[in-house]
């Protein structure tokens, strides 16, 4: 009985063996690259994650893994990031928390030798490169396309209500101030922001009470707020001017029954796939100089939608 | 038996209820003088509306609070009833089918929650804690990891009725909220379970001596909650028209804070509903209130943190002062 199973055992050996051997050769040089976003639950980082993987499908030797914490933050995701490096990542695209929350984190991984590309959001720490939306001329672009309507519409002045994620968040931050930044000068009232955490159903209620105070726009940073922007102009039935962030077949519907004028889409998938492809050039070697790629937005209105 | 009936609501929370009402007022009179638009009939009735939820989920948290326990899985059970609700629909399911569906979902959320806290004798933290992030899991499953897509005109009708309907000037998720409170107020307050409920919270070990079953109590609370939650991700759901991953979260902290302000112990074995509606009502105004008042975020949650202190404070000193005038009558006896 020993003989038999020590023989056997010597076959499945020798299997591996060869069949190690063969893997190495069909694969021949295989990366890892990790996604890691700020959490699972936005759509956003779900179609970040498609687009990367549209990329390592076209590659064919990339082993690649999307990883975020199961909420936003800073702590978890300096976890992910180190389990990246302790699980030999090459490489690692991150949209990082904030500009300083998880730097620490980077400057080990970067003395570990893995490359570090940005999506989305970019930390104050040098990366290969960075596949955002500029997301302070996304801002811009909204107010500019609110201005125009108000122009059209003959409104001089008034209120205007901001309904954002929170404060720390770089991207939305950065669109507030875009946004902020185009009516600068101009005449009308920006009203104290509203922060809630692009929850639908409380960015309805902040954006209600903004209506309540007789605001003449609205402007939601993401979808969450986007969408509760939009379903409070419906139900108050008034011609406020409402502009969003981010498209999703709630906020294309709403644009359609006139509630939103528009809204700026982001390109997530852009954005990974454009990361994975920097990664796998940046592992073989080429220098990308921490080129910064504004992967764009587009104005979504009832016309083109 | 009327007398002893009202000296035990006493000893429960009502001197908490009264100062908070008193805060509650005085909270309203200054946003009003803040911003007279604060006080509109149209931001009234808004406001309400944002009360009701926060109500709603105070009265699952106050009922598991009142055991000695607490239910952190509250917010994910919104997020999951949203999500499951919404998912079904956009597939074609009726409405309705799709609410029976996810209620059963969040009702075994519930049953879960009892039987770990009172079955497998887990403490509340650590028990609940695991649930949350099983329900925010289904929640993100339910959908294939995507917000869904717009629940749709067929959904018109779910819509008014969970959120967007007007009866009698209110709106339909203030009445729901209403009608649950008068419904769960008498439970607690009238009936047996009730009592046993603030057993349980006082003394577990005098509790179970007396026959009262911690398992079946514990395990009423946490359902009690879960259907709450329940509720409110509908809410939700219908006021989005869309089921979003992310909702409800941190909402078990708000219902914390609504009970807490109300007079709810986290001790246990004390506070009543009325309390929890107080609470709720302070919490919805001050979120109201401050954006009226044009409070930048800072203060905005510098005050409301201060509040939560202040009323937990409340709690604290009561309870020592009653002990202390208790064993000064021991001792004159």
């Amino acid at each position: 009985m020993k003989k038999i199973v020590s023989v056997l055992l010597v076959v499945a050996l020798a299997l591996t063996a060869v069949n190690a051997n063969g893997q190495k050769e069909a694969t021949g040089k295989s990366w890892k690259v990790q996604l890691i976003t700020m959490d699972q639950m936005d759509q956003h980082w779900a179609n970040v994650d498609k687009g990367a993987q549209k990329a390592v499908t076209e590659l064919g030797n990339i082993d690649y893994k999307w990883n975020a914490p199961a909420t936003k933050d800073d702590a978890q995701q300096i976890e992910c990031i180190n389990n990246a490096v302790a699980q030999g990542a090459d490489a690692i695209l991150l949209a990082a928390n904030g500009p300083d929350a998880v730097t620490a984190a980077l400057k080990e991984a970067t003395a570990a030798g893995v490359k570090i590309i940005y999506v989305d959001s970019a930390a104050n720490y040098q990366g290969e490169a960075i596949f955002a939306t500029d997301n302070k001329a996304a801002g811009k672009t909204a107010g500019e396309q609110m201005l125009k309507k108000f122009q059209e519409m003959g409104i001089k002045d008034g209120k205007i209500g901001v309904i954002s994620v929170n404060t720390a968040t770089a991207s939305t931050v950065a669109r507030e101030k875009g946004f902020r930044e185009a009516f600068q000068g101009k005449g009308y009232d920006i009203l104290e922001s509203q922060y809630c955490d692009g929850d639908a159903a409380r960015s309805k209620d902040a954006a209600a009470n903004f209506i309540t105070q007789g605001v003449v726009g609205l402007f939601g940073a993401n979808e969450g707020s986007t969408v509760g922007i939009g379903n409070a102009i419906h139900e108050s039935g008034s011609k406020v001017v409402g502009v969003g962030f981010d498209k999703s077949d709630m906020i294309k519907q709403l644009i359609k029954d006139g509630y939103l004028l528009c809204t700026m889409a982001q390109n997530p998938d852009v954005m990974g796939y454009d990361g994975i492809k920097a990664a796998a050039e940046v592992l073989s070697g080429k220098n990308l100089g921490g080129e910064v790629v504004d992967t764009g937005v587009s104005v979504l209105t009832k016309d083109n939608i | 038996m009327g007398n002893k009936r009202k000296v035990a609501a006493g000893s429960r929370g009502m001197g908490q209820v009264f100062t908070v009402t008193v805060g509650l007022i005085l909270l309203c009179l200054v946003f009003s003088i803040l911003n007279p638009t604060f006080f509109s009939g149209r931001n009234i009735n808004n406001l309400l509306r944002q009360i009701a939820p926060i109500l709603l989920i105070g009265i699952g948290q106050s009922y598991v609070l009142i055991t000695g326990n607490i239910d952190l899985s509250i917010g994910s059970v919104v997020g999951m009833s949203t999500m499951i609700s919404a998912t079904l629909m956009t597939k074609g399911m009726n409405p309705w089918l799709a609410v029976i569906f996810t209620f059963v979902a969040c009702i075994a959320i519930g049953l879960i929650n009892g039987f770990l806290v009172a079955g497998c004798k887990l403490p509340a933290f650590i028990g609940t804690l695991g649930t949350m992030t099983i329900a925010r899991g289904i929640a993100q499953i339910a959908n294939n990891n995507y917000n869904t897509d717009s629940i749709g005109a067929a959904a018109e009708g779910f819509r008014n009725f969970f959120y967007y309907g007007k009866f009698l000037g209110l709106y339909s998720t203030v009445w729901i909220a209403i009608v649950l409170w008068f419904v769960f107020n008498f439970i607690l307050s009238r009936t047996r379970s009730g009592r046993h409920i603030y057993a349980v919270g006082s003394n577990p070990e005098a509790a179970k001596l007396s026959g009262v079953s911690i398992l079946s109590t514990t395990m009423k609370v946490y359902l009690v909650a879960s259907i709450c939650s329940c509720v409110v991700g509908l809410t939700q759901c219908a006021s989005a028209g869309m089921g979003a991953m992310d909702a409800g979260n941190s909402y078990e902290l708000y219902a914390v804070a609504a009970s807490v302000i109300g007079g709810v112990s986290t001790l246990g074995g004390q506070g009543i509903l009325l309390g929890t509606v107080v609470g709720a009502a302070i919490w919805g105004v001050l979120q109201n209130g401050l954006q009226f008042a044009g409070a930048p975020v800072a203060i905005r949650n510098i005050v409301i943190g201060i509040i939560v202190v202040v009323s937990v404070l409340l709690d604290v000193v009561v309870r020592s002062g009653k002990q202390v005038r208790l064993s000064k009558k021991q001792t004159r006896e």
